[in-house]
């Protein structure tokens, strides 16, 4: 074929598949609640100048670290998904993404995105959303962000980051912080304060940016997380002990849901609003036990060990991290929220705050084990453990956004 | 041969195309929310300036700490607690003992009782710990004949260390409450 010919036929792929989003149904390249699980080998290759290798590496990053894939170039039998990037710049970036089923020789997305050259990051994320999405049938979560505290020189401020760790940005500061939750919309998040001697917990807007005051009392107030009817569970020990309460967003009509004379705290709601996880000590050590809202039911979750706190439910209500002391160290378990199929996913240094990505595949947590608290990333089965905070940073207590 | 194949590409790609497209109204929206999208970064950046002026409306409460009485020092010395414990020891009633009779005779003093715990724990658990003996001591102190009313409690967990070691010696001097006297 002339070369003429070869550049006409290739301009005329392009114009009539570049701007049709092109989405294949019915094939499941990666079944990701089968058990068995192969990974598949894709290629993924750039063209353009260092914005492609960037974006090229960000898209690898975040699709390797799934565990769904293996790279072709290591794979001896070849790639079966070809995904081609090409990225130009001028006063902003554009990229053109196809990726293609080498098997059944046919073009599965194909894709042309847009964004000003700041927000490089933002938009491969977005292309690592789209792959990941046309190959598992579900939605990825590479561009949604991580809630944590920074501890610095007798500061504690509320930072968001990608869910890398990159672009830490502040969010709120202001005496001593503490129990950051999102909503599960994503819309608000909720933290407890000590300002002057007093805890009180604060609700921030993040469309309207705007902070308010929720509630105050003497004593602590730890506040939970917000259900999708808005409501907030949170501790208080207003009445002589900690114990558990709700009340709507707007800070009004709040009652409570325990009595007992010892500590009843760090409460949040089942995805599904239906159920409460919380930390009591009531059989005489810290256990986790879950209530249900109708009929009040109540159930202990856990028996090893005498210490196991810090409750956290995953996207489809079946499990729940916490974490437990064993060997004179805190560590990251996961058991069935009916108590069943307890397994442990962390054995080095100490690891706390286990916070479940919207997608059920991940789990963000801090650790010591490099010295210095920082937030890593593993995924459900415990493996893939890797820091995501700069050393040197005092980071912990990382709760994961909803999608965006 | 060539030009068949050439001819055959073409159609497969346009045929293939045809096939499996979903035309939907996503399409050309799909790309408008990337767009769309990636502009929501710019925002946040404003978001933050927001909050740090929004800060300064918050209330604090002003406490001054009394100085100057006479022997207070000796009297307000911290009292300790076991592992995962908030009752009172034996070895903390002395303390405890003296300082009730200290407030009795000195009416016109209030004093802010703070619960601490060690690193080992949980922040949270280690929160409403430290509220406990806190609220302990208080309660020791009132079964003693002072007023509730002169005692505030508050609860700092493992957030305000006295010592950063790692070791038992450091952890026992952190499980503590202590003493902060008021006007």
């Amino acid at each position: 074929m002339t070369k003429k010919l070869k550049i006409f036929v290739f301009m005329l792929v392009l114009t009539f598949n570049f701007s049709l989003l092109t989405f294949v149904d019915a094939k499941v390249y990666i079944d990701i609640t089968s058990p068995a699980l192969r990974r598949l080998p894709i290629s993924i290759d750039s063209k353009g100048d260092k914005e492609a290798e960037i974006v090229e590496e960000i898209i690898k990053d975040d699709l390797f670290y799934t565990g769904f894939f293996v790279d072709a170039a290591y794979d001896v039998s070849g790639a079966e998904i070809v995904v081609k990037i090409e990225v130009k710049s001028s006063d902003k970036l554009e990229a053109i993404v196809s990726v293609v089923d080498v098997i059944e020789v046919r073009s599965i997305l194909r894709k042309r995105y847009e964004a000003s050259r700041d927000i490089i990051r933002a938009l491969a994320h977005s292309v690592s959303n789209d792959i990941f999405e046309v190959i598992t049938g579900r939605k990825g979560v590479f561009r949604t962000r991580i809630a944590y505290i920074v501890k610095s020189s007798g500061k504690r401020e509320i930072y968001l980051m990608d869910w890398d760790g990159h672009n830490p940005r502040p969010l709120v500061s202001g005496g001593l912080i503490s129990s950051h939750h999102w909503s599960m919309d994503g819309r608000y998040i909720v933290y407890s304060s000590e300002v002057g001697k007093i805890w009180r917990i604060y609700l921030v807007d993040l469309e309207r940016y705007e902070k308010s005051m929720l509630f105050q009392s003497k004593g602590l107030n730890l506040v939970g997380n917000i259900s999708n009817d808005h409501q907030v569970v949170f501790s208080s020990s207003r009445d002589g002990s900690p114990e558990i309460y709700i009340m709507d967003i707007s800070g009004k009509g709040y009652r409570k849901l325990t009595r007992s004379y010892g500590i009843d705290v760090s409460p949040v709601f089942s995805p599904d609003g239906s159920k409460i996880a919380f930390v009591s000590d009531r059989g005489g050590t810290p256990q986790i036990y879950v209530m249900s809202l109708q009929g009040g039911e109540l159930k202990r979750v856990t028996f090893e060990g005498n210490y196991n706190t810090s409750p956290a439910w995953s996207p489809d209500g079946k499990w729940i991290a916490f974490v437990g002391r064993i060997n004179g160290k805190n560590q990251i378990f996961m058991v069935k929220s009916d108590g069943t199929d307890l397994r442990q996913l962390t054995d080095t240094g100490n690891n706390e705050g286990p916070s479940f990505s919207p997608d059920g595949l991940f789990i963000a947590f801090d650790s010591d084990r490099d010295g210095t608290h920082g937030i890593y990333v593993m995924r459900i089965d415990g493996e893939g453990q890797r820091r995501i905070t700069p050393r040197g940073v005092i980071a912990r207590a990382p709760e994961w956004s909803p999608y965006k | 041969m060539k030009k068949v194949l050439i001819i055959l590409m073409v159609f497969l790609v346009f045929g293939c195309a045809k096939k499996y497209v979903k035309e939907t109204a996503e399409g050309p929206a799909k790309e408008e929310a990337v767009t769309e999208e990636t502009g929501i970064s710019e925002k946040e950046v404003v978001e933050e300036g927001l909050y740090a002026t929004k800060e300064g409306k918050v209330g604090e409460e002003e406490i001054t700490e009394m100085a100057g009485i006479a022997g207070k020092e000796d009297v307000f010395k911290d009292i300790y607690f076991d592992f995962d414990k908030y009752d009172i020891r034996p070895d903390a009633r002395p303390t405890l003992d003296e300082i009730a009779s200290w407030m009795n005779k000195n009416n016109n003093t209030n004093i802010i009782i703070e619960g601490h715990c060690d690193e080992r724990g949980t922040n949270e658990y280690n929160l409403a710990l430290g509220e406990k003996r806190a609220r302990a001591t208080k309660d020791y102190l009132i079964s003693l004949g002072v007023s509730p009313s002169r005692i505030n409690i508050i609860t700092y967990g493992e957030e305000r260390p006295q010592c950063t070691e790692h070791n038992e010696d450091c952890w026992q001097l952190n499980r503590r409450a202590h003493f902060v006297v008021t006007e």
